[in-house]
């Protein structure tokens, strides 16, 4: 996965997200991507939210010590419910703990379990977008350019 | 043998201050040396010695010498109760490399960093020792590897750099396929036949792009089209079935960037799945089909940069 930022196709806007705003680290994007290609992702993500949303507030820990959703490795595909919503304990906590209204999260799995599992498990209250659907819905046209791209080799 | 004790308890014992007895550590009164936790060790046969000198009643028992015989009765039992032979398993078939479980120094702190040790007796100390010991079968018959999200939280903090992950994922390979918890082999068996995970048909697929392009067009990107096998695109854009089937808007976020980006992208008509279940089911062989099938429409249609929905 690889995610670049380049300069000058789109302009964001703070304007539309004015809520506190956090940043959700997923795993395979981090510690596994740094484990199988030697970079995790850890900035690029923060950046883009951030140019999207003023008012930012990370979890602790985070990067490279964030827990995980606890969904990940299949397990929102999987049958194991009780287990993944206990596993999910930590994250709702850490994201209660950053006081924040907008959790963005840049993965499917994610943002599926943060969204339509632990916000209401935990009654946390937030509202979850992927993390292109902040860009698209901070678009100003035209202006700087947002890009995120990605790349796996297995 | 040694006798740990910590300051404040001798003194208690021996009626003295902490600080004094420190000081007789320090100056060698008391033939004691430093262990960890703000504890001392000495020679307990030096401990009796002192108690008498203080005229005290040592807390441990001189006798403690173990019987030979009881020893022998012991390992007589053990021999006739062994629950599992260790020696006759092999651990070959689950890893050949040493970083994979032998190298681990059993310290559970992999235990601590897990979110879901401890539920259902998970623990992934415990199946690193298990896999080192052999115990195969029963780590490939237990829920453990699927309801570890492989999030890697264990192996960013192991000491040692043991490979959980790549054990975990070992393991769920090691399910026959038919066993594998939940929809994702049936996705990926699925994937192989059809193209996506979910097995929609390709006459569904570019209708429904259809439409959604003309909802853009409505709703203030005119002009807008989903691209759809173009050739010397400069970005390929797979997607994650489960967007066509139940969420089709929300691709609809994507298209907004490239089209406001002037992005030059493209759509496959086919094998435009982007989601990978045989990571997750532990199938390298199918996960290799999948990527390998990427790769050839990004070589057929010219591409030079890959957009994976996650
Ligand atoms: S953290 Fe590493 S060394 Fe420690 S018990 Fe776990 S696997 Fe073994
Ligand atoms: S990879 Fe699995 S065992 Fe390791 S911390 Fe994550 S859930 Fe626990």
């Amino acid at each position: 996965m690889l995610e670049y930022i380049q300069s000058g196709q789109i302009t964001l806007s703070q304007d539309f997200h004015t809520m506190k705003a956090t940043y959700h680290d997923p795993c395979n994007y981090g510690r596994k991507s740094e484990k199988a290609f030697g970079y995790g992702y850890y900035e690029e993500g923060r950046i883009i939210t951030k140019e999207c949303c003023a008012d930012f507030q990370d979890m602790e820990p985070n990067r490279e010590f964030n827990y995980c959703c606890g969904a990940g490795g299949g397990a929102w595909a999987l049958p194991y419910n009780a287990e993944r919503i206990f596993y999910g304990r930590v994250k709702a906590r850490q994201i209660e703990d950053t006081g924040a209204e907008l959790v963005i999260a840049p993965c499917h799995n994610c943002r599926d379990q943060l969204m339509k599992s632990l916000n209401k498990e935990f009654d946390l209250g937030i509202e979850v977008k992927y993390l292109w659907e902040l860009v698209a819905d901070s678009l100003v046209v035209p202006g700087q350019e947002v890009e995120a791209d990605k790349e796996t080799a297995e | 043998m040694m006798y740990e004790f910590k300051a404040s308890d001798l003194a208690e014992e021996i009626g003295v201050r902490r600080n004094t007895i420190r000081d007789w550590i320090r100056t060698g009164t008391i033939p004691a040396k430093e262990g960890p936790g703000k504890r001392y060790m000495m020679d307990v046969a030096e401990y009796i010695k002192l108690c008498d000198k203080f005229g005290r009643v040592p807390k441990v028992d001189v006798n403690m010498a173990i019987e030979v015989e009881e020893i022998k009765s012991l390992a007589e039992m053990e021999n006739g109760n062994h629950a599992i032979d260790l020696n006759n398993r092999k651990t070959d078939s689950l890893y050949t490399d040493p970083s994979w479980a032998d190298a681990c120094l059993t310290c559970g702190t992999c235990a601590s960093a897990c979110p879901i040790a401890g539920v259902d007796d998970l623990d992934p100390r415990k199946i690193v020792r298990m896999a080192m010991f052999g115990l195969e079968d029963e780590l490939v018959d237990s829920t453990w590897p699927w309801k570890c999200t492989m999030c890697a939280k264990c192996e960013n903090a192991c000491p040692m750099n043991i490979e959980i992950v790549a054990l975990m994922r070992k393991l769920r390979s090691k399910r026959e396929r038919d066993k594998v918890p939940g929809p994702i082999h049936k996705g990926v068996a699925t994937c192989l036949e059809r193209g996506n995970n979910l097995g929609i048909p390709k006459d569904d697929f570019l209708f429904l792009l259809e439409d959604l392009a003309e909802e853009m067009q409505e709703e203030g990107c005119p002009g807008f089209t989903v691209p759809v096998d173009k050739k010397g695109a400069r970005l390929l854009v797979t997607i994650n079935s489960k967007e066509p089937f139940a969420e089709p808007d929300d691709m609809k976020f994507w298209w907004k960037i490239f089209h406001t980006a002037k992005e030059d992208w493209t759509v496959a008509s086919e094998n435009w799945e982007g989601v990978n279940w045989g990571l997750f089911s532990g199938d390298d062989k199918s996960q290799k089909i999948i990527v390998g099938r990427i790769v050839d429409n990004i070589e057929k249609l010219g591409c030079e940069a890959l957009l994976l929905p996650e």
